[in-house]
């Protein structure tokens, strides 16, 4: 593993573009915070936790997903995957530095949420130790889709909509901003291919808002794995075409 | 060194990118020239071991592209055709970035970036954003990051398609600085002339020709091309023009004012082969 890109990536994709394009952390902040607001005014209040707990789900998922864009245009456009085949790295090492720059440029908004769920006296040592586990389960599954898509695909034009179509879905329809418990137990497990389902079920688990679901622990991990070796095949390090 | 044994590169079942290609490349600056769809970019991605060929093999420092992909890629830098740099960062930190892909310590990555940088004269716009930068800068971004790896094998796939005059010039300029063995791919004939040591001419996914710009030319040295709107004998026709190729006495009788009279140039020597040259 060649830790030096991964860091020297981190540092430069994920913190200078916090710097340089702040209109994009801007962007990934809008709809969960929207969302956030909108459940605060239409429950009085009453659910506000959820959507604070889910909000920053939601937005971890989206900068995750959002890297298929990403991936894609480094591939594609920029022809950046293959200037990379040709050093010391592997496809794992690009990997990784990608999804630990998405994770420094969502400190932003982590900071946010904090700040957040500070207010509302949300945290403690325990919760916050499994929310951090949480986020980056979290970030390894989205951005293992990422990959996936990003890999399947020859042409740019159709994938900034994929990505926003996405984004969505894994972050209205899961129980991001509402409890778990409010949809039938088929339909959760159906919709446990998003990660954020397992993640958001978690979470309200820990933060003591539902009863906390052990099987969707062994789900969560289930899709680190198997996402993640999909990603490796998708990533095309070495090609036949 | 780099030796080219049989490489054939096959899309389904008869789609021949690569046929069977034989070459040793020495070092020094070579070109491999054609036209869009020759072969080029299959043969310069194979050989950076991001395609895996259809059958044959290569040797880059005696080390096979299939064999050893790993200890290949350490001797190797390949720039993508139409690669671009990360807009949002700068040319400082993506060179650096790249040395430290390569294996580079951070203080080492940092010295040979800006000393990199300096030489292709990118020194005084390194803390720039690169979409701040002009497409020449852009490119010169990309040979600083094969100047400061010091690499032994360096492939430059077509480096300034799309580049204006000037942008183009500085490109070579900075190209002139790599050291060791560079093989770049261009359709521009006056970039294999003007950069290579040795040029080869591929046609159809096969090497046609080889040698030095004189070497190839020097057959030809009596002849003159002709060119028309009107047609000619025994000439050939690219788009609405007719070309034909003389013996350098018979110019006075092509000597009018709707004949243009040209030296022959390594294009030449694809027309005369029948290769349909986009005009």
């Amino acid at each position: 593993m060649n830790i030096r890109f991964i860091g020297a990536m981190a540092w430069y994709y994920g913190l200078k573009t916090i710097i340089r394009g702040p209109s994009y952390l801007i962007a990934s902040l809008a709809t969960p915070l929207t969302l956030l607001f909108l459940v605060y005014v239409l429950s009085h209040g009453l659910l506000v936790k959820f959507a604070i707990v889910g909000g920053l789900i939601a937005f971890i998922g989206s900068i995750g997903l959002s890297g298929a864009g990403d991936a894609a245009f480094f591939r594609l456009q920029l022809r950046m995957q293959e200037l990379y085949v040709a050093t010391d790295i592997r496809a794992s090492d690009y990997m990784i530095a990608l999804t630990l720059s998405y994770l420094v440029f969502a400190i932003p908004g982590i900071v946010l949420y904090t700040y957040m769920g500070t207010i509302y006296h949300l945290f403690t040592l325990y919760n916050v130790l499994g929310m951090i586990l949480i986020m980056v389960f979290l970030i390894i599954t989205t951005t293992s889709i990422s990959f996936i898509i990003s890999g399947s695909i020859n042409h740019l034009r159709n994938i900034w909509g994929i990505t926003a179509i996405l984004t969505i879905i894994t972050s209205i329809l899961p129980p991001t901003f509402y409890p778990y418990y409010y949809v039938p137990n088929a339909f959760l497990y159906i919709i446990s291919l998003s990660p954020t389902t397992p993640a958001a079920v978690l979470a309200q688990g820990i933060f003591n808002l539902a009863p906390f679901q052990m099987n969707m622990v062994y789900i969560f991990i289930a899709e680190v794995v198997v996402y993640g070796l999909l990603a490796r095949f998708f990533v095309k390090w070495q090609s036949n075409r | 060194m780099i030796d080219i044994r049989g490489i054939s590169k096959i899309y389904g079942k008869n789609k021949v990118a690569v046929n069977n290609i034989n070459c040793r490349i020495d070092s020094g600056i070579s070109t491999i020239i054609g036209k869009n769809g020759a072969g080029k970019t299959t043969l310069l991605r194979i050989l950076s071991t991001q395609l895996k060929p259809s059958s044959g093999d290569a040797f880059i420092d005696n080390l096979s592209i299939i064999r050893d992909v790993e200890k290949v890629r350490k001797k190797i830098v390949s720039i993508p055709q139409e690669s671009s740099p990360i807009g949002i960062l700068t040319s400082y930190e993506q060179v650096f970035m790249y040395l430290t892909a390569r294996g580079f310590s951070f203080k080492s990555a940092k010295d040979e970036a800006l000393n990199a940088l300096k030489i292709v004269n990118l020194y005084d716009d390194r803390n720039k954003p690169t979409d701040e930068l002009s497409g020449g800068m852009k490119r010169k971004m990309f040979v600083a990051m094969a100047l400061a790896s010091n690499a032994e094998n360096i492939f430059l796939d077509e480096p300034t398609t799309g580049l204006d005059p000037i942008s183009r010039m500085e490109t070579w300029s900075a190209i002139k600085m790599l050291n060791g063995n560079v093989i770049l791919t261009t359709h521009y004939m006056e970039e294999a002339r003007e950069l290579s040591q040795k040029i080869y001419m591929i046609n159809d996914g096969s090497i046609i020709n080889s040698g030095t710009y004189d070497k190839l030319l020097y057959p030809y040295r009596n002849k003159i091309r002709v060119e028309s709107y009107s047609k000619l004998d025994n000439s050939y026709n690219i788009g609405n023009i007719y070309i034909k190729y003389i013996n350098s006495d018979e110019i006075g009788k092509y000597n009018s004012e709707y004949n243009v009279i040209k030296r022959i140039t390594i294009e030449d020597l694809f027309i005369m082969r029948g290769v349909d040259i986009e005009y």
